[in-house]
């Protein structure tokens, strides 16, 4: 009689069987080197500072003083661009031409002060400064032209702005994560997306070898050893997890991204795999042949990039997108790898991809269990 | 018997509305060859899947080496192998690799992979990936794998169905070898020939009933003609002559036959087991 197996030792079997298939694989050992290739490359691609200054054209001003006054809006995210002309800062600003200097480039918002604008203004008499607006520029930037415009006036006239008695004090507050001074780089949003893209990337390897698995019926020749279900699917989790981790760690190494709170990143990571293996065992268990596993695999994968995409655009994510799985992840990654945040701050963001990542593991193991014994 | 390796009472299964197995009741031996005949969909796979834990009964007693086929015994497990109808293989691997890792499964850690290959006659290619075997190959690649673990129960579904004369014969052969090392071995097929070859007894199944359960020799002699059939030559050319056993005047005539001029061939005419199956069955095997 054959000695009795342990569970350990047949889950082991297993998995170096699945990891030997995985790399004999042609089709996905290229995906999986092409992805991590592209994603590396792309990000150092990408650019790492952030412009927020907006570039003012001004025109009309001689008056080295009044430049001076001007100054204190560079403090404010304007960058004052002298013109010689009205006229040229008006075909800057509308695009007819890109520039008549190379400072002049990219110029949205132009100031033309009029010629007696100084003496006007000294006299107290009226005068009109012209404002020209890209039509793309926002509707507070062009309200804060104006008001640079008044101020300024107020300025060189030596008088205080109107509101000269003592107002109720401001208080400014900021709905949402207040970003002022900390905004991402380009590269920086595109963190989460790509360290995203290894882990999809294994969901589709993952659900192709279990659907592969499930049509040549080599499940079945396992399940008739003392391999149990449990055993098979614990097998196909692990080989997921490690290969997603071990892609993601790769990634987060070559884009610089283990430098700060390593193992908090390592940890989201982990969760990130398992969850993605869970998905991968709903797609391998649905598709039933090579098209229909990409079929299956794509209607999970693209609800799950949405988070990843809504991350390069600044702002709050809409409540739906809060609500799908993927999405503690990508922004546990970016508070993480970002903007420097600990374990205290990821916290929220840990336990709901935590639970996510229980639930569809869960979800991905029951549908597969069901599957392989209906076969 | 009550020492049966493979012991089946009363055991019924349905796919939903259709009833697939419709209480069939028995055991083999250890050492014995049950030889399962019946056409395509007459509940042969379903009992193997039913007896091997891939199916549970909706009725009925089913063990195998003493275990309840229902309860996962890894230990039962442990000691049985299955030939399925459908070479599930891993064809990324080599004949050498599959069968290292399905005896790693057992907790076998140095099995004479090579040894087993060369019964199947693929030892020169036990190295080369099953993405390149033939379909022959393939199946006694199968065998092997069903072997690792020098089980005590084989379960054969099919294992000669549409290999060429000389692969079959090889497995034949080792069905035969297994049998005799004191494995008990059901074999499920749709060739006559080889279940009567083959097996110590053979079980007739029709849409999901057990018709019939004797030995092929049992089987011939109560459902065959007992007659003999005479051919010889004359000014008419050639002519044939039925004797019947069955009549008293049986001896006489056949002593006749034999010494007439122009005797040709004497044949008896045995009835083979698919005769048998139709005469019972209403149904021929192939279908």
């Amino acid at each position: 009689m054959n000695r009795p197996v342990s569970r350990f030792s047949i889950i082991a079997s297993i998995v170096r069987k699945d990891l030997a298939e995985y790399g004999r694989d042609r089709l996905w050992a290229f995906l999986t080197i092409m992805v991590l290739v592209v994603v590396i490359v792309l990000f150092w691609l990408l650019p790492d500072n952030v412009n927020e200054s907006i570039r003012v054209g001004v025109s009309g001003l001689d008056d080295s003083s009044v430049l001076t006054a001007l100054e204190s809006a560079e403090e404010e995210g304007l960058l004052l661009v002298p013109f010689a002309t009205a006229a040229d800062l008006e075909a800057v600003v509308a695009g007819d031409v890109a520039a008549l200097e190379p400072d002049q480039a990219g110029t949205t918002v132009g100031i033309a002060f009029p010629d007696d604008f100084l003496a006007a203004t000294t006299r107290g008499d009226a005068t009109t400064v012209t404002v020209y607006v890209d039509a793309a520029v926002p509707d507070e930037i062009q309200l804060a032209i104006t008001g640079l415009v008044s101020e300024l006036a107020f300025a060189v006239a030596g008088d205080e702005l109107p509101v000269s008695t003592p107002g109720p004090d401001e208080v400014f507050v900021v709905l949402g994560e207040d970003r002022v001074g900390s905004q991402a780089s380009a590269r920086d949003s595109f963190r989460p997306l790509l360290v995203f893209l290894v882990l999809l990337m294994e969901m589709f390897i993952m659900a192709s070898l279990i659907a592969k698995e499930i049509q040549e019926r080599t499940v079945t020749a396992l399940l008739i050893t003392p391999a149990s279900v449990g055993d098979v699917l614990a097998a196909k989790g692990i080989v997921g997890a490690l290969s997603g981790m071990a892609q993601a760690i790769v990634v987060l190494v070559a884009i610089n991204a283990l430098t700060s709170q390593p193992l908090l990143i390592l940890t989201l990571m982990l969760f990130g795999a398992v969850m993605v293996s869970g998905t991968a065992m709903l797609a391998g268990s649905t598709g039933k042949d090579f098209m229909g596993t990409l079929f299956s695999g794509m209607l999970f994968m693209i609800p799950l990039m949405i988070p990843a995409f809504a991350a390069l655009f600044p702002g709050t994510a809409s409540a739906w997108i809060r609500a799908i799985p993927s999405y503690p992840l990508v922004q546990g990654l970016i508070n993480v790898s970002t903007f420097g945040e600990g374990w205290a701050e990821t916290l929220p963001e840990l336990g709901v991809l935590f639970v996510w990542c229980v639930g569809l593991f869960a979800l991905g193991w029951m549908v597969l269990k069901r599957k392989v014994q209906t076969l | 018997m009550s020492d049966a390796a493979i012991r089946v009472e009363d055991v019924s299964y349905s796919y939903g509305d259709i009833e697939a197995v419709k209480g069939i009741s028995f055991e083999v031996a250890p050492g014995e060859i049950l030889g399962f005949l019946g056409p395509n969909g007459a509940g042969k796979s379903t009992t193997i899947k039913i007896l091997t834990g891939q199916l549970t009964p909706k009725s009925g007693k089913a063990q195998v080496l003493g275990a309840d086929v229902t309860t996962d015994d890894p230990a039962m497990q442990a000691q049985i192998g299955v030939c399925f109808e459908e070479k599930n293989l891993y064809e990324s691997m080599s004949a050498q690799e599959n069968l290292r890792f399905f005896a790693s499964l057992f907790g076998l850690k140095d099995v004479d992979t090579a040894g087993l290959l060369a019964r199947v006659g693929l030892a020169d290619r036990a190295k080369d990936r099953v993405a390149k075997y033939s379909k022959g190959m393939r199946q006694r690649l199968m065998m092997a794998r069903t072997l690792v673990n020098t089980p005590r129960v084989l379960f054969l579904d099919e294992p000669t169905d549409g290999l060429d004369p000389v692969s079959s014969q090889a497995i034949r052969k080792l069905i035969k070898q297994e049998a005799e090392r004191g494995a008990a071995v059901l074999l499920t097929t749709h060739d006559m020939f080889e279940a009567d070859e083959l097996s110590d007894r053979v079980a007739f199944l029709n849409e999901g009933a057990l018709y019939a359960l004797d030995t092929p020799e049992s089987l011939k002699l109560a459902h065959g003609k007992r007659s003999v059939k005479v051919r010889f030559r004359d000014s008419d050319g050639i002519n044939e002559r039925t004797i019947s056993l069955e009549n008293a005047s049986a001896g006489e005539e056949l002593k006749e036959a034999v010494g007439a001029a122009g005797l040709m061939t004497i044949h008896t005419e045995e009835a083979s087991l698919e005769n048998i199956f139709i005469e019972m069955t209403g149904r021929g095997l192939e279908g």
